[in-house]
C-alpha cells in the first residue's frame, strides 16, 4: 500500500485489476471486508469505502447474507475504463520523457513495434 | 458496592502479601523467641531463672506486625491507587474499598493476635515464662487486647494512608510541609503545655484513662487521618514520575 | 454519528507551562482514532484528562454525554493503557489478567489467553522482574482484552520489538472488525499505524492542529521538485509547507492540487513525489512552530 495515496482508491484499484486480469472471475464470490483489511493491514472501514466505490460502480454486487460478488461483464467495463485513462497514464509520460531524451515519435513507434514483437 | 468489593479483591488479588506472609514471618519471630528465650533460661543457673523470666516479658517483636500493615498501606496508596485508576475506578471507590479491606485485615490481624495471647497466657509464656503477645501495654484481659490490637491496626493503617496520599499529591514537597506542620503542632502544644502549666494535668489524663482509654481516643486520631486522608485523595493525579 | 468524546475548549497548565491549549473536538462512535504529536506535545495529559486521571484548568469535557471526572458510570466503559504503567509490586502477569476482569464487563477471558501465548507473556514472572517489552504486552493485552466500548492505547507498545507490534496492530484490526468499538491510539509512529487510522488527531504544544478523516489527509499534499524557476513560478502565493533547495534545485511541499494542477506541473517539467502521513504531519507541527521563520 502507498503511503501517500488514500488506501481506499488503492484497494479498489488493485481489485479492479484483479477482476481485468480474471483472477476475481465474474460471478464468482470476492473476500469480505475484513478479510480485506486484514489481508491489507488497513482500517475496515477503509476496506468499505473502496469496495463500495466498485459497488457504485456495478463492478462488485452484493447478495444478501452470502456477500460481495463479480458484477456480470465487470471485466469488460473495467477494460474499457482503463482503456480510457491508458492514454493519460502511460502514453502522455512516455512521451515527456521521449521528448526529454531527443526520442522522436517515430523512433518511438520502431521501438514498440522491436520491443512487440519480442 | 460490586465496585467496591473489587477493589477489596484488588488488594488480595497476590493473597501472599497481605495475608500469608504476615503470618509466616510473624510465626516465625515468635519461633526465634521461643529459642531465645529457650537458650537463656538454659545457661542460666536455676536459681536465678525465676528474675530472668520477669525480664522476658517484654518483647516488642509485635510492632513488626504494624509497621507491615503501615507499609501495605503505603504501598496502597502510592502505587496500587495510581494502577487502580487505570483500570477506572473512581477515587472515592478507590478510598472506600483500601479503607474496607484494611479494616477488615485489622480486624483478623487482631483477632489472629489475640488468640495468640490468649494461648501464651495459658501456656504460661510458651512454658517459658515468654511474653509476646501478653505485653503489659497490650492489657490485661483478652477483650481488652483485641481492642487494643485492632486500634493499634487502625492508627497505623490510616495514618500511614493518610502520609501516602499527601505524597501522591503533593510528592515530596507536600511530605515536608506535613511533617514540619507535625512538628510544628507537637512542639507548639508542648510549649503551650509548659507555659500554661498543664503537664501534670495532660499526664493524669492518660494516667486515669489508662492503656484503654488512651488507646480510645486514639481512634480519633484515626478519624482524623482517615478522613483527611480521603480529602487529600479526592484530587490527587497519578503522575508519571 | 453518536459522539463518544466532546471537547470544547480544554485547557491544562501545569504552572507555567500550557499542556493542552484551547482544545477543541469530538470523537466519533465506533472509529479508530489516531492522536499523534510528538513527544510532550500534550497527547498523554489529553487522555488524562479524557479519563478523569487528571482534571482540567478550564473547559468542558463529555464522555458518554457526561463529566468522566470521578464518574464510575462512564469510567466502567473505558480503558486508558499507559505507556508507563505500573504496577502493583507484589504482582506476577497472572494476577493482572485475574483482576483485569473484575473491572471491566466486557473482558474476553479466551481472547486474552489467546493474546498471551501471542506475545509469549510468561504469566509466572513477577512483573519488577519482566523486560520493557513483556510489560508493554501485559498492558496492550489488558487494552484489547478489555472489549471497552471506549479503550485509549498511549504508546503502550513502545518496547515491543517489530514483530510483536505487528502483532498487536493485526489483533487490534482483527478484533476491531468483529467487535467494532472506539480506539483512540496515540503514537509518535506515524507511518506504522497510519493504514490502521480512520481519522486524524495531530496536536503539537498543546493546540490541536489538524482534526480530519485519514484518507482526505492521504494525498493531499505533493511535493513538486524541479529547478528553482520553474517551481517558484508553479507555486506562486499557495501554502508552502516545507521547502528544501540543494544548488539550482527547489522542492516545495503544497498542499490541494486538482488532478488538473497536477497535469500541469507535470507539463512544467516539474516531478512529483508523494508525501506519506508521517511527511505531511512532520511538516505541518514543524510549520506550525516556525511560522516567522523566513524559508529558502
Amino acid at each position: 500500500m502507498d503511503e501517500s495515496r488514500p488506501i481506499f482508491a488503492q484497494l479498489a484499484e488493485q481489485i479492479e485489476s484483479d477482476i481485468i486480469s480474471g483472477t476475481l472471475a465474474e460471478e464468482t464470490q470476492v473476500p469480505s471486508i475484513n478479510e480485506f483489511a486484514a489481508f491489507y493491514r488497513i482500517n475496515p472501514a477503509t476496506a468499505l469505502k473502496g469496495v463500495t466505490m466498485l459497488v457504485d460502480e456495478g463492478a462488485l454486487y452484493k447478495k444478501r447474507g452470502i456477500g460481495m460478488f463479480v458484477a456480470e461483464g465487470a471485466q469488460g467495463r473495467l477494460k474499457t475504463k482503463r482503456r480510457d485513462k491508458f492514454a493519460a497514464e502511460f502514453v502522455t509520460p512516455l512521451l515527456t520523457e521521449a521528448a526529454k531524451l531527443g526520442i522522436t515519435s517515430e523512433q518511438l513507434a520502431d521501438m514498440i513495434r522491436k520491443e512487440g514483437s519480442k | 458496592m460490586s465496585r467496591i468489593t473489587s477493589v477489596v479483591r484488588l488488594h488480595l488479588t497476590n493473597p501472599w502479601t497481605a495475608i500469608i506472609l504476615p503470618w509466616m514471618i510473624m510465626g516465625f519471630i515468635l519461633l526465634a523467641n521461643i529459642a531465645i528465650w529457650a537458650i537463656i533460661l538454659g545457661a542460666a543457673a536455676p536459681e536465678d531463672r525465676a528474675d530472668i523470666r520477669e525480664g522476658l516479658g517484654y518483647s516488642g517483636s509485635t510492632t513488626y506486625f504494624f509497621v507491615y500493615i503501615m507499609v501495605l498501606a503505603v504501598q496502597a496508596i502510592s502505587v496500587t491507587f495510581p494502577f487502580a485508576l487505570g483500570y477506572g475506578v473512581t477515587r472515592r471507590d478507590y478510598y472506600l474499598g483500601t479503607a474496607l479491606t484494611f479494616v477488615g485485615l485489622s480486624a483478623m490481624f487482631s483477632v489472629g493476635l489475640t488468640i495468640l495471647s490468649v494461648i501464651e497466657e495459658a501456656t504460661g509464656g510458651w512454658g517459658l515464662g515468654g511474653r509476646m503477645f501478653t505485653t503489659f501495654y497490650y492489657g490485661d484481659t483478652w477483650p481488652q487486647r483485641l481492642f487494643i490490637y485492632f486500634a493499634a491496626f487502625l492508627i497505623f493503617f490510616f495514618v500511614g494512608m493518610s502520609a501516602a496520599s499527601i505524597w501522591v499529591r503533593w510528592r515530596a514537597n507536600g511530605l515536608i510541609a506535613y511533617f514540619v506542620g507535625l512538628a510544628v503542632v507537637l512542639v507548639g502544644g508542648a510549649a503551650l503545655l509548659t507555659v500554661t502549666n498543664t503537664w501534670p494535668a495532660f499526664g493524669s489524663f492518660f494516667a486515669t484513662a489508662g492503656f484503654l482509654g488512651s488507646w480510645a481516643w486514639s481512634l480519633v486520631i484515626t478519624a482524623i487521618a482517615a478522613v483527611g486522608g480521603y480529602l487529600v485523595l479526592r484530587r490527587a493525579t497519578p503522575k508519571t514520575s | 454519528m453518536t459522539a463518544v468524546i466532546e471537547v470544547r475548549g480544554l485547557t491544562k497548565r501545569f504552572g507555567s507551562v500550557t499542556a493542552v491549549d484551547d482544545a477543541t473536538f469530538s470523537v466519533a462512535e465506533n472509529k479508530i482514532y489516531g492522536l499523534l504529536g510528538r513527544n510532550g506535545a500534550g497527547k498523554t495529559t489529553l487522555m488524562q484528562l479524557l479519563t478523569g486521571q487528571d482534571f482540567a484548568t478550564s473547559g468542558e469535557i463529555k464522555v458518554f454525554g457526561q463529566s468522566p471526572v470521578e464518574n464510575a458510570g462512564v469510567l466502567q466503559r473505558v480503558s486508558f493503557i499507559k505507556e508507563s504503567q505500573r504496577y502493583p509490586e507484589d504482582f506476577r502477569a497472572k494476577h493482572v489478567f485475574k483482576s483485569a476482569p473484575w473491572f471491566f464487563s466486557n473482558w474476553d477471558q479466551e481472547f486474552a489467553e489467546q493474546l498471551i501465548a501471542d506475545f509469549r507473556l510468561p504469566l509466572d514472572r513477577r512483573i519488577k522482574k519482566m523486560s520493557r517489552g513483556q510489560v508493554s504486552a501485559i498492558g496492550v493485552i489488558v487494552g484489547l482484552a478489555s472489549r471497552a466500548p471506549l479503550t485509549f492505547f498511549d504508546e503502550p507498545y513502545l518496547g515491543l520489538d517489530a514483530v510483536a507490534r505487528q502483532t498487536f496492530y493485526d489483533r487490534l484490526l482483527a478484533d476491531y472488525a468483529e467487535h467494532p468499538r472506539t480506539v483512540v491510539l496515540s503514537t509518535h509512529l506515524i507511518d506504522e499505524v497510519s493504514n490502521l487510522l480512520e481519522h486524524v488527531l495531530v496536536i503539537d504544544e498543546g493546540r490541536i492542529i489538524i482534526d480530519e478523516d485519514a484518507e482526505t489527509l492521504r494525498g493531499s499534499a505533493t511535493t513538486l521538485v524541479g529547478t528553482k524557476t520553474a517551481v517558484d513560478g508553479f507555486v506562486g502565493s499557495r501554502e508552502v509547507l516545507h521547502r528544501d533547495a540543494i544548488g539550482g534545485l527547489a522542492s516545495v511541499t503544497v498542499t490541494g492540487l486538482t488532478a488538473q494542477e497536477r497535469t500541469d506541473a507535470t507539463a512544467a517539467g516539474l516531478e512529483l513525489a508523494p508525501v506519506s502521513l508521517q511527511q505531511l504531519i512532520i511538516r505541518r507541527t514543524n510549520t506550525s512552530e516556525k511560522e516567522f521563520e523566513v524559508s529558502a
